[in-house]
Formats: structure tokens, C-alpha cells, sequence
């Protein structure tokens, strides 16, 4: 702190201005929807409190914990599967099972629709087996959206439980095994307990993106928080009320935020000090490895495969039906257009952020980082609610442009950026840079020729991740798109609405494969094959 | 390598008429991965002694102890606890059912269970009072019972390590295995911590396999050491034995300092460059040999016409080791008081007791792994 005082030029202090100015524009939807809800009529909270809250609120908590739940199992047991056994094929399942990440929840949510479906293959085949009328599992229901989400999401779980998995020293285990407890028991009372933590994370990670989902349920028609925010915006055209449950809705997210925050603190186990040895993996038996064949194949198949397979097909008819046209090259180039702006416009919006974070961490210098994350809990429909009253107040003429769309983006992906900005900024030691500066070379010399260098595939990572982020935006682009400005996210959900499934699949399959490699990407960073 | 397999063991009397608790026989453990395998290893331990495994890393101590531990499988050979076969080639008892104690280098404490509840780990089949009491009197006994509440986090390197041996010890465990137990501990506290430990696994009557590549540590606990190299036993004797009498040039140099003079057997005596050594070992004559002497058996003179001269001083604080350059080249270490400084370059006498020499066939290995 002291150097950095000592060698203080007038850049830093612009560059804290500007940063503050920056943390202030992205605090500003959050604050504005706060203050809308605030203001609000009275009469309208309690019309709200009497008919809509209750149900949503009930409905959201439960598909929350519903999808916690299936993802837990899911997840904890796939990478329990393929970090401690051996079995043929399990390398390539380790990373198959990361591939539902690429889908988003609308593609998957659509394609189950087809498949769960009145007359569908899944309820045809069941008609065969219990006879003619019986139903299995209708997509519209809690348990089908429930069913979609936990497939769409269970790889958090497992990344991070996998990771876990191989992460723990073995000592642990062994010394439990050495004071009597069966392998079993071990799992039970020593393993899972000390994964704690990266399981706690997973489920966050699951539950925050599930209550601010509108793709999937908007789809299956199932009545949460975000897809109420959304059904005031358009159908009712009732700011106000919209305000109030997006309120609530980041009450929501906030609770389960700091819930896992305060986990967190309580269980930050210190691991005592040591060798660390990896875990060995065990070898199946004929019989366990079929079995943990079938269900990594199974929970593949439903997750990734099949959906794979029926977008591929679709998009096949849909070609020959010549479906593909100029048309469908526009909303590529959109979707391109858009998300490239909005990537750029955040990596360097973030950067003075995480700079001065990493570099001075003064106390306002942490505070702007932080109140960039505004955007975590502020779900698409709730940021776009409040830049198109912010817009139609303070700014008319921006209205229905792509301007207004690119803010949206930046302040909702911002987060997800930093956290790949930041570590590659501190990864780089202040003794670097001084010892450019030793070398006679000044600040923006510094800057251009050690620190971007060092820190540029940090934030390559971080752009890719804002692209593919915006690039599959649903309820923002659908709210506040200029008229004809149709990107692919969107094609896809205005025809599977309707039920065009074929015409929706070209746009689906291409989302899925631009995502894929870049998963890959980023997971090949902290990816340890033991 | 030893040619007298068996290695030397010299029989303990005061230990004769215990039960033998743990036994290997030829055990070999083999793998394709970083562990080095171990081969033949031969040794058994009577109820209530404390045997250590001695050796450089990679020698193969931590193999030892962990297929005894069962968590290696063995390939050829056996190993028994309480008479019981446990290891076999195709036949392991799993670790749970050996009646085993074990104490990690890192301790392994569960970071998630406070100390009390590390200690009552292995006691789940007892009653919950039952366990209480004997998990209070376990921690009487390594003096943490005000400290049974806390997380391992909080605990300092040798708390840590208390806990460590009250969660095996409280099992009762029929042998307890140490895996370099003391590695983690600044050495002050590591020459505290094997007082303590002594004295608990003499009160407590529990046989124990502790693992080293420290000899001091080694002579500090062990009733036998058992010094392995390259996966092989080298010697199993009692600390003095292992000192004065290494079974191979390998084992004198790693238990201490030790100067190996090359001589030729003549007139039935060892002629060497700084003097005559007895056959103790009946080398026929002609034969050539070295001759291991330790630098507490040489003793300097300063003497005006001499052939030999000191080549540098390292101060010990308890003494002051010399080295001395002899006409061939060849350098021997003299071991003085610390008080007694010569300076460099002084030509000096030596004087030798020659009762504590060991003479090897100089084409012997003298240290694979030196």
C-alpha cells in the first residue's frame, strides 16, 4: 500500500474515478428496480400478496430444491463414479458428461416438450408397455420441469464434486479405514462430509441459475418468479407489479446467495498441512461396470445425446425444406454482432475493475468490485425491466436500439467475466511490473508490454465466456430487441412456441456446437486427467 | 547386499517370552506405479516392542508399512497380525478388520470433527457413555483433555500429532503403525514429542512400526531398527548394534558419519595408509578390503612432522568435526571437543581406537543409494 503511494502518478486517480462511475451505471438497474417496488402503491403489493406471491413464490422454492435435489444425486454420483472406479469407457464419459452445459435450457426444454409430449415417442412407447390412454410424465408439469432442469444442470455438480473427488487427500480415508470404518462408512462419514463445500457450491451455482430461469419454463409453461416478471412486462404491461416480483425475485436469489456464503465460512475446513496422494480408482467387476455403464450412458443419453440427435435430425429436414436462408445468415450475423459488442464492451469495462481491485484494495477500490456482481442477482427479465424504464425515463431516444441490448448484456454478464479477469490480473505480481518500471519503462509502456501479455488468456477466457453467454440470452433480447432485430436465442424460442420444431432446430444445433468447444476450452484449464 | 540372509538379528532377552504380534515372511510388494516396490522383507515384532523402519526416501519403508497397513497388496510372501494371515499373494484382509492404529505424517485429523469426536471415531460399536469415558481418558492420557473441543485447525503441529495417536491408541490397536511421525515438527519440539511418545507406548504396552529416514530418531525409539535399502532389509538389530557393527558399508554410512579406509590383509592384519587394523573378520590374506571407522574412534594430535593436515573445521556446537587430508588424497573425520580448535592447515597425528572398526570386502556395494 505504501509503494503503491510512493509511485501514486494522476492516471490511478482517473482510472478510480472512471471505475467508480463504471460500478455506479451497473449498480444502477438493480437500484432502480428496488426503488420502483419501493414507491409503488400500496394497493398493488397487497393485490399482488393475495393472488400471485403466494403461488410463485411456493413454486419457485420447490423447483429450486427440486433440481437441488436431482442434481445432488446426479451429480455427486456420476463423479463419484468416475473419479474412484475404473470402468471401460471412463475417460470418455469423465468429460461426456460436461456436454448438457452446452444446452440451454430452452433448446432442452423444447425438445422434451416434443419427446414427453401428447402423441410423443416417450408416451407412444409407454402406451405400447401399460396400455392405451396412460400417461407417463406430462413436460408441463412440476415434475417435467424438474426432470429438464436437472438434466440441464447437474453438470455443475459434478464438475465441481469431481474435482473434489480427486482433490482429497487420501490419508483421510485411509486413516478412517484404519480406525475400523468400512469403505462405505468411509464414504459416508468422512468423504462426502469434507467435500461439503465444493457440493454446497455446485448446488448454488444450480439453484441461482434455476430461479432466474425463463427459457425453460416459459417453454413448459410452468409459473415461477422470472417468468411472471416477464408476463407483466409484455402481456399486462404493468411496470409496477413487474418491479415488485422482480424485487422479490432478487430477495430470493440474495437469500440463497448468502445462505451459501455463511455455508461457507462455517465449513471453510483447513485441510492440516502434508504430502497430498491422489486416490487410486478401483477396478469394476463385470457386473458393477455394466451397471455403471448403463447409467452414465442413461444420464448421457437424456442430457445429451438423444437431444443432440433429435436437433441434428430436425435441422436436417429443415435444410432440405431449405428453411436454412438468407434469413437465418441474418439472425447468425445478429447473434454474432451483438454478443462480439457486448464481450468487448465488457472485458473493458471490467478491466480498470479488477485492476485496482487486484493492484490497490482500498476499500472503495473492493467495493466497486463487488457492486459489479449486482448483475449475479439481477435475472434477464429484471435487468431488462429496468433499463427499459430507466431508458424511457432518462434517455427516450435510445429506445429499441441495439445500445440498450448491449448494456443489458454487459451488466448481466459482468460477473461471470470478472471472475476469470481477476485471478488472471492477480496471477500477475506487482514485482513485474516494477521491475519494468526499474527498467525505464512508464505505466502505459508497462501495461502494453508485461501485464496484457501476461494476463491476455485470462482475459481471451473471459470474452469467450461473455459471447456465449449473451449469444444464448433469452428474456433481455426477447424485452428489449429493436423490431426485426431477431437473434438466434430468440428464432429458437418464437418457434418452438409454436410448436415448429423442425424450424427452431437449425438455430438450437448451432448454439450447441459454438458452445462446445469453448467448454472444453475452459475446462481444459483446471481439467486433471490423475 | 547382504550376504548373510537372513540379516543379522541379534536376539533380545528381555523380549523372548512375548507373543510374537506381527510377522512377515519374504514379503514382496511390486507395482507399476511411483511406489517403490519392496522385495523380501523378513521381520517380526514381539508384543510391546517398537520397531523402526530405517532407510533414505524410495527405500521402501513407507511400502512396508502400508502393506501391513493392507492397503498394498503383497505378491509373494505373508504377512501376520496375532497369528493371523492377513497378506497374501490373492488374500487381503481389508484395512478395518486388521486391528491396526495408524498416525500419518500429516496427521489426517478430520477437519470437519472436533478432537473429541476424531478420538471417538473408531469407537462407534461401543455405547455412547462407554465411548465418552474412554475417549476422556485417552485424552487424560496425551494431555488434551482441554482442548476436546476444538477443531484440528486450531491445534498446533504437536497438538495435532496427539490427537493423531489418541485416535489410534484409544482402538487398542494390536500393532500401531507411524509414518515418519515426527517430520512435521520443528525439531525442538520433535525431541519432546519422542519423549512423550516413548514413554506412552511403554505405559500403553503397544507395539509399534514406526517409519524414519532420521537414525537419530530411530535410536531414540526403537528397541530394533530394521535398515532398508533399494526395497531390501539390510540389518534388523538394536540400535548399538546398527552403530557400531553396520552389516554392509551401506548401513555405516546412513546411521552416521563413517570413513571407509581401503587396506590389504597382511601378516594376518589390516594394513592401512594411517595404520594397522585386526582381521577381526578372518579375510584371507591378500584380500582387499575397506575399513569403517567412525570419527569418534580417531582423535588428532598436532604434530610438527606428520604426513597428514587439516583440511577444514565444522563447528557443532557439542564438537568439532575435522576434516583431515592424508597423502593419498583420502580424507578421515575426527570428532573433537568443541573447546579444541585447531586452525586449518596444521599437520596433524592420528590416534585411532581400533576396537570399533568394521572391515568390508572392498568390492562390495558401498551405497546404492548414496
Amino acid at each position: 500500500m505504501n509503494q503503491a503511494a510512493a509511485v501514486k502518478p494522476a492516471f490511478p486517480d482517473s482510472l478510480s474515478l472512471a471505475a467508480l462511475a463504471v460500478a455506479g451505471l451497473l449498480c444502477l438497474p438493480l437500484a432502480y428496480v428496488a426503488y420502483m417496488a419501493l414507491t409503488a402503491n400500496a394497493a398493488i403489493w397487497s393485490r399482488l400478496w393475495t393472488t400471485r406471491i403466494p403461488e410463485l413464490l411456493f413454486n419457485t422454492t420447490a423447483l429450486a430444491l427440486g433440481v437441488a435435489a436431482g442434481t445432488l444425486v446426479l451429480g455427486v454420483s456420476l463423479a463419484w463414479l468416475v473419479a474412484r472406479r475404473e470402468f471401460p469407457g471412463r475417460q470418455i464419459w469423465e468429460w461426456a458428461l460436461v456436454l448438457p452445459l452446452a444446452i440451454p435450457t430452452y433448446v432442452l426444454a423444447y425438445i422434451y416438450s416434443h419427446l414427453l409430449g401428447t402423441g410423443g415417442p416417450v408416451e407412444s412407447a409407454w402406451q405400447v408397455l401399460a396400455g392405451p390412454g396412460s400417461h407417463l410424465l406430462s413436460p408441463h408439469s412440476y415434475a417435467g420441469v424438474t426432470l429438464v432442469m436437472t438434466l440441464d444442470t447437474f453438470p455443475f455438480v459434478y464438475l465441481l464434486a469431481r474435482a473434489a473427488f480427486l482433490n482429497l487427500n487420501v490419508s483421510y480415508e485411509e486413516v478412517a479405514r484404519a480406525c475400523g470404518a468400512s469403505r462405505a462408512g468411509t464414504l459416508f462419514r468422512i468423504t462426502l462430509p469434507l467435500m461439503r463445500p465444493a457440493i454446497v457450491a455446485g448446488l448454488s451455482l444450480v439453484i441461482l441459475y434455476v430461479v432466474s430461469d425463463f427459457g425453460a419454463v416459459s417453454l413448459l409453461r410452468y409459473q415461477t418468479l422470472t417468468y411472471a416478471v416477464y408476463q407483466q412486462i409484455t402481456g399486462r404491461y404493468d411496470p409496477t407489479a413487474a418491479s415488485i416480483l422482480s424485487l422479490l425475485l432478487v430477495v430470493v436469489a440474495l437469500i440463497f446467495l448468502v445462505a451459501e456464503r455463511w455455508f461457507r465460512q462455517r465449513s471453510r475446513f483447513f485441510q492440516t498441512t502434508g504430502r497430498y496422494r491422489a486416490p487410486a480408482r478401483r477396478q469394476c467387476g463385470p457386473l458393477a461396470a455394466t451397471l455403471a455403464t448403463v447409467y452414465t450412458t442413461g444420464v448421457f443419453a437424456a442430457s445429451f445425446g438423444v437431444p443432440a440427435c433429435m436437433l441434428a435430425m430436425w435441422s436436417v429436414s429443415a435444410v432440405s425444406s431449405g428453411a436454412v436462408d438468407a434469413r437465418f445468415f441474418g439472425f447468425v450475423w445478429n447473434s454474432a454482432f451483438l454478443s462480439g459488442l457486448a464481450a468487448t464492451c465488457a472485458v473493458l469495462i471490467g478491466l480498470p475493475l479488477a485492476y485496482l481491485a487486484s493492484r490497490r484494495p482500498s476499500r472503495v477500490n473492493l467495493l466497486c468490485l463487488q457492486a459489479a456482481y449486482a448483475g449475479y442477482v439481477l435475472p434477464g427479465p429484471v435487468g431488462a425491466l429496468a433499463l427499459l424504464a430507466i431508458v424511457s425515463h432518462l434517455a427516450p431516444f435510445w429506445y429499441g436500439t441495439a445500445a440498450v441490448l448491449v448494456i443489458a448484456y454487459v451488466v448481466h454478464f459482468l460477473p461471470a467475466g470478472l471472475q476469470s479477469m481477476e485471478p488472471a490480473l492477480q496471477q500477475v505480481t506487482p514485482n513485474l511490473e516494477e521491475a519494468s518500471r526499474s527498467l525505464g519503462f512508464g505505466t502505459a509502456a508497462t501495461l502494453r508490454r508485461v501485464t496484457l501479455p501476461l494476463v491476455q488468456s485470462g482475459f481471451i477466457a473471459a470474452w469467450v465466456l461473455m459471447f456465449l453467454q449473451s449469444m444464448k440470452e433469452l428474456p433481455a433480447t426477447l424485452l428489449l430487441r429493436p423490431v426485426g432485430f431477431d437473434t438466434l436465442a430468440v428464432r429458437v424460442w418464437l418457434e418452438a412456441s409454436e410448436e415448429y420444431y423442425q424450424l427452431a432446430a437449425p438455430s438450437a444445433l448451432l448454439i450447441v456446437i459454438i458452445t462446445i468447444p469453448a467448454i472444453l476450452l475452459l475446462l481444459s484449464k483446471d481439467w486433471r486427467a490423475a | 547386499m547382504p550376504s548373510n540372509e537372513p540379516a543379522r538379528q541379534s536376539s533380545n532377552p528381555s523380549h523372548d517370552h512375548r507373543p510374537t504380534v506381527l510377522e512377515l515372511r519374504n514379503v514382496s510388494c511390486v507395482y507399476g506405479g511411483d511406489r517403490p516396490a519392496i522385495t523380501e522383507i523378513s521381520f517380526a515384532a514381539q508384543e510391546g516392542e517398537i520397531v523402526c523402519l530405517l532407510g533414505p526416501s524410495g527405500c521402501g519403508k513407507t511400502t512396508t508399512l502400508r502393506a501391513i497397513a493392507g492397503f498394498e497388496p503383497v505378491t509373494v510372501g505373508e504377512i501376520r497380525l496375532e497369528s493371523r494371515l492377513v497378506s497374501a499373494p490373492g488374500h487381503l484382509i481389508p484395512t478395518e478388520q486388521r486391528r491396526i492404529g495408524m498416525v500419518f505424517q500429516e496427521y489426517a485429523l478430520f477437519p470437519h470433527l472436533r478432537v473429541q469426536d476424531n478420538v471417538a471415531f473408531g469407537l462407534q460399536h461401543l455405547s455412547s457413555g462407554e465411548c465418552a469415558a474412554q475417549v476422556r481418558l485417552m485424552l487424560e492420557m496425551v494431555g488434551l483433555t482441554d482442548l476436546a473441543a476444538r477443531y484440528p485447525h486450531e491445534l498446533s503441529g504437536g497438538q495435532q500429532q496427539r490427537v493423531a495417536l489418541a485416535r489410534a491408541l484409544v482402538q487398542k490397536p494390536a500393532v500401531l503403525l507411524l509414518d515418519e511421525p515426527f517430520s512435521n515438527l520443528d525439531p525442538d519440539m520433535a525431541g519432546k514429542m519422542r519423549e512423550d511418545l516413548h514413554d506412552l507406548l511403554r505405559r500403553t504396552k503397544t507395539t509399534a512400526v514406526l517409519v524414519t529416514h532420521d537414525h537419530d530418531e530411530a535410536f531414540a525409539m526403537a528397541d530394533r531398527i530394521a535398515v532398508l535399502n533399494n526395497g531390501r532389509l539390510e540389518q534388523l538389530d538394536t540400535p548399538e548394534a546398527v552403530y557400531h557393527t553396520p552389516s554392509t558399508p551401506f548401513v555405516a554410512d546412513f546411521v552416521g558419519q563413517a570413513d571407509f579406509i581401503p587396506g590389504t590383509i597382511e601378516h594376518g592384519a589390516v594394513q592401512t595408509e594411517i595404520g594397522i587394523f585386526p582381521n577381526q573378520t578372518g579375510y584371507l590374506s591378500g584380500a582387499q578390503v575397506v575399513v569403517m571407522i567412525r570419527p569418534d574412534d580417531i582423535h588428532i594430535v598436532p604434530a610438527e612432522k606428520s604426513f597428514a593436515h587439516i583440511v577444514a573445521r565444522q563447528f557443532r556446537g557439542s564438537e568439532n568435526l575435522y576434516t583431515v587430508g592424508l597423502p593419498s588424497g583420502q580424507v578421515v573425520h575426527s570428532s573433537e571437543p568443541s573447546t579444541t580448535v585447531y586452525p586449518i592447515g596444521t599437520p596433524v597425528q592420528l590416534q585411532l581406537n581400533a576396537t570399533h572398526t568394521v572391515l568390508f570386502d572392498r568390492h562390495q556395494n558401498h551405497s546404492s543409494a548414496a
